[in-house]
């Protein structure tokens, strides 16, 4: 449906957005119980490999391969966490990466899906668009409706002191063991999507930059709600295509606005410099981290200026959730 | 015989690739040790010091003790900016902030690296005359012998550093506890940039040596760099120097032993669950920890 809509390159983009949501939300379910995964990378890496194994060397259609691929790494991902559970900081960062880069030696070495040649011509999916919108839609819907929940309290709980959490009775194992297996699952589903959109994966596809850049949408977008992930995830995808086209934008004005001293030596400044090459685009983003960090370390969209952005609706939320916490 | 030359041999090897994952580290547990924080950029610097090398050598003409100072010196600069850039301006009380504002750095650099000397591999020209040497069964070459004379050479001077002036003394005390050295008359701040500048030079001279050692350079060498120095650095306990040397060593040294009787494809997964266990279960490392969690 969105096919005839949208052309090939926007829709191309717009499914590489979404996947990237996705793979932001995989690390902020755990992240808002304190957990910092730098392993996302290598669930993805999980979920896709085991969504193109049932695709291809089973034949069966991707409806089914989707949730067996998040399944999969969902359970995977309980099987990391739980050791993980004695660990926190900087060594759960470090164990986490290690993790992901175990899957990518396993996958290097495993000649069944492709070793170091890669797996090729994976069923593709001409639905990614459609799946990753209706996906996100139902990741928000639950993520809002888990701030609202006792568990999402506990996990605010766990976040804020495990300690103090564990003496009120709140379960910290389950639930912090939860969140893992769930953000494991849905980093999973991203890269079943993924797979099936680019018909090729190979070891290096989920390596460790990747878990770094998803723990970058997080961070710059914001982790304190639901939203900045989404914003973040947005924000730093499309930012480099924004960059690819500002020199199109220059190329719009009128000649006749430029082709008189001084404007034009400034015009020709400019179309050098937004001539933005893969490096060039990648060295401004990495400025833009930066810049971002010192700026607002806490994101882009934090509690607070949600407030500021929309006093009334928050200041019904906060009403529905006294009501709630009265009742509970 | 024939076993046990072989088994000596492999031993050469390993403490020769561990020489460089020493050097590297030691750069990673210093700054962790000031400052309690991951600092990501750290790979980068070593593949910085690599070209700088390359490039006094091939247009410099210049000969690689030159290299090597070069190396060093233009490192402890980028080293000192990426304190004052991305380190210092940033929050202190959220531990994500300079962990990205860091990796935004690492990727500045690594593109940098990749827009003025393109993106594939460099020669990196022969510079010390290949000769062999053979103590019995084993055969160790000239090259080997200087990186592993340079490694050590470095190594026991900072060690020395550290543990005998004034400003080692004041480095090990603000990783102890800012608070603390700051009423006791340290200037923390100027303490901090120079561990910066430290770790940094050393990562330099640590990237022209790997260098000399593989032949080639590319702007990519800094991730494996950083990744590997991570493992070393936790194998010897966060902000632990001496043991950061030792675990160094160490690594290079299971990595090629697994590689020599298990297989190549299984060195990588062998460090990887090195890793883990000692996360697991001696997260402060094989030689104890500096800093308290």
């Amino acid at each position: 449906m969105l096919n005839r809509l949208i052309d090939a390159y926007t829709q191309s983009i717009l499914v590489f957005t979404g996947i990237n949501i996705i793979a932001a939300y995989s690390f902020f379910v755990p992240f808002k119980t304190g957990q910092v995964s730098l392993g996302q990378g290598g669930f993805m890496a999980i979920g896709a490999y085991m969504s193109a194994i049932i695709t291809q060397k089973f034949s069966l259609p991707f409806v089914v391969a989707l949730p067996t691929g998040g399944l999969v790494a969902a359970v995977i991902g309980a099987a990391v966490g739980f050791p993980a559970l004695r660990i926190k900081g900087i060594y759960l960062l470090l164990l986490t990466l290690g993790f992901s880069e175990i899957v990518e030696v396993i996958i290097l070495s495993w000649d069944y899906v492709g070793g170091a040649q890669g797996f090729r011509n994976i069923l593709f999916n001409s639905h990614t668009l459609e799946y990753v919108v209706v996906l996100i839609v139902v990741l928000i819907i639950f993520l809002s409706r888990l701030e609202r929940s006792s568990l999402g309290r506990a996990m605010d709980s766990i976040e804020q002191d495990e300690t103090a959490a564990e003496v009120i009775g709140v379960d910290v194992v389950r639930i912090k063991l939860l969140a893992f297996s769930i953000g494991a699952g849905i980093a999973g589903l991203a890269g079943a999507l993924y797979a099936h959109h680019t018909t090729y994966i190979d070891s290096t596809t989920f390596n460790i930059m990747l878990a770094v850049e998803i723990l970058t949408f997080v961070v710059v977008g914001g982790g304190s709600t639901y939203w900045g992930p989404a914003l973040g995830a947005c924000v730093l995808t499309l930012l480099p295509e924004f960059l690819r086209t500002l020199r199109d934008w220059l190329e719009l004005v009128p000649i006749a606005w430029t082709n008189f001293f001084p404007m034009n030596r400034v015009y020709d400044f400019l179309h050098e410099f937004l001539d933005f090459e893969n490096a060039k685009r990648l060295i401004v983003y990495g400025i833009i981290l930066m810049v971002m960090m010192i700026m607002r370390p806490d994101g882009l969209i934090t509690r607070d200026s949600l407030q500021q952005l929309m006093p009334r609706l928050v200041e019904q939320l906060t009403e529905a959730r006294k009501r709630i916490a009265r009742r509970v | 015989m024939e076993r046990d030359g072989m088994f000596l041999q492999q031993v050469i090897n390993g403490l020769m690739l561990g020489a460089s994952y020493s050097l590297v580290a030691i750069g990673y547990t210093l700054i962790f040790g000031v400052l309690n924080l991951l600092y990501f950029a750290h790979g980068e610097v070593f593949m910085v010091g690599a070209f700088v090398g390359l490039y006094l050598v091939i247009l410099g003409g210049f000969d690689i003790y030159v290299a090597l100072l070069g190396a060093m010196i233009a490192c402890a600069a980028v080293g000192a900016l990426a304190f004052l850039v991305a380190v210092r301006p940033v929050a202190k009380d959220r531990p994500l902030a300079p962990l990205i504002s860091t990796i935004g750095l690492t990727i500045i650099l690594q593109n940098l690296a990749i827009y003025i000397f393109g993106g594939q591999q460099l020669a990196f020209p022969e510079t010390i005359g290949q000769q062999l040497y053979h103590f019995g069964p084993v055969t160790v070459s000239s090259v080997q012998l200087f990186i592993l004379a340079v490694a050590i050479a470095l190594m026991v001077a900072l060690w020395l550093f550290i543990e005998r002036t004034r400003l080692g003394r004041a480095m090990r005390a603000v990783a102890e506890s800012h608070e603390t050295a700051a009423l006791l008359g340290v200037d923390v701040n100027r303490v901090v940039l120079i561990t910066f500048i430290l770790g940094s030079g050393i990562a330099g001279v640590a990237g022209v040596l790997d260098g000399v050692k593989n032949s080639s350079i590319s702007p990519f060498m800094g991730l494996e760099a950083a990744v590997k120095g991570l493992i070393v650095m936790l194998l010897g306990g966060l902000g632990n120097v001496p043991g950061a040397m030792i675990a160094g060593l160490m690594l290079g040294l299971i990595e090629i032993m697994s590689a020599a009787y298990i297989g190549t494809t299984m060195r990588d997964l062998f460090s990887f669950l090195i890793l883990i266990l000692i996360l697991l279960y001696r997260p402060t490392g094989l030689f104890g920890t500096r800093t308290a969690e």
